[in-house]
């Protein structure tokens, strides 16, 4: 029972009943969750650009166009079917919005990894991306649940969908 | 590319924050009415991993004032300080913490305190300087940090982080301040110092 920190740039793969991977305060990169939840397996990568244009010297796992292929690798290695993942994604989001420019990264970063699955063809389920709020990633392989926290919020089952939220939802808008 | 430094480097890296740090913490001191102290900067080369957390627990939550810079050496300013020391902030300034005022208040400390800093820089390395309009941002310190850092990655792994803390007196409120240039625009500086 540990958890995994998955930082700018790694991406981790794991099986392991009471594993969770965990990416913490994610601004303008992304958290991509691959799974396979009847297999148990669960991969995290920490993408924080879209492309690696060249830079052959640096880890390339930071960028989109390596993390993604790389992800699947790793997950497939671990036992889960390939044409069984579901992806989910978050973070993208735009922390300092009025900088511009070199800012918009968020969401260049979350086409190019969309972008990425769509050639893989693996759809993506559910996401939490783009505004202008961080926040924490945590998938546990065995459950195949992602949870997601914004910043002095609560962790909120993003997926799988959860039966009661609509209706909850519904009561709060009659009130 | 990716770009390593040596001691005398980092000494001269340290040396120009301190000067610009200096500079920076005269003109707070002049905003607020109140003396300013400064720790001892630092520079640091560190893995764009552990970058975050060499400034501090990534799910804190902590208010960013960022200014972009351009010209001769491209890079961002980032300060930052808890949600209560932004609120005494705000009171030195006669301002209610919650006011809509508030933001653009921190907004407009940031830019003074930035440009200071950045003039200072480019008073002794003849560096031409440009900050952007500031933006204002109180959230995770993960995701203000890594938001900046990205912008930066494409081409090294690693971090220069160049970093002093502001103290102002009698109130035990302090800011952190970030510069974090790209490894290119290092290089200028160095060069303008003769050391590189």
């Amino acid at each position: 029972m540990s958890d995994t920190l998955v930082r700018m740039g790694e991406l981790a793969a794991s099986k392991t009943a009471g594993d969770m991977l965990v990416t913490l305060g994610l601004g303008s990169c992304i958290g991509l969750v691959l799974l396979d939840r009847r297999m148990g397996v669960a991969g995290l990568a920490h993408v924080v650009l879209p492309e690696s244009g060249g830079h052959t010297e640096v880890n390339q796992f930071k960028f989109a166009d390596h993390a993604v292929p790389e992800l699947i690798k790793r997950v497939c290695a671990l036992g889960a079917r390939r044409p069984m993942l579901e992806a989910v994604m978050v973070g993208g989001a735009s922390m300092f919005a009025a900088i511009g420019g070199s800012m918009e990264v968020g969401a260049r970063n979350e086409a190019a990894v969309k972008a990425q699955l769509a050639a893989a063809r693996i759809r993506v389920h559910a996401s939490a991306t783009g505004g202008s709020r961080g926040r924490t990633v945590r998938v546990g392989p065995k459950t195949g649940i992602v949870l997601v926290r914004e910043a002095g919020g609560k962790d909120a089952q993003l997926f799988p969908p959860t039966v009661n939220k609509l209706p909850t939802r519904t009561l709060q808008e009659v009130a | 590319m990716s770009a390593t430094y040596n001691d005398v480097q980092l000494d001269a890296l340290r040396e120009l924050a301190n000067i610009g740090a200096g500079n920076a913490s005269t003109s707070l001191s002049g905003m607020l009415g109140r003396a300013v102290d400064l720790t001892v900067p630092d520079a640091r080369v560190v893995p764009m991993t552990q970058a975050v957390e060499e400034i501090g627990a990534p799910e804190t939550e902590i208010t960013g004032i960022a200014l972009g810079v351009s010209g001769d050496m491209p890079s961002i300013v980032l300060m930052l300080l808890s949600p209560s020391d932004a609120a005494v902030v705000c009171t030195l300034l006669g301002l209610e913490p919650d006011s809509e005022y508030a933001e653009s208040a921190l907004g407009e400390i940031g830019n003074v305190v930035g440009t200071s800093y950045l003039n200072a820089l480019a008073g002794m390395t003849g560096l031409a300087l440009e900050p952007s309009p500031p933006a204002t941002a109180t959230d995770m310190l993960g995701s203000l940090v890594e938001t900046v850092l990205a912008s930066r990655a494409a081409v090294s792994d690693d971090a220069l982080l160049l970093d002093s803390s502001m103290i102002v007196e009698g109130e035990g409120c302090s800011i952190v301040f970030l510069l974090s240039p790209d490894h290119g625009g290092a290089g200028e500086l160095l060069t303008r110092l003769g050391v590189s």
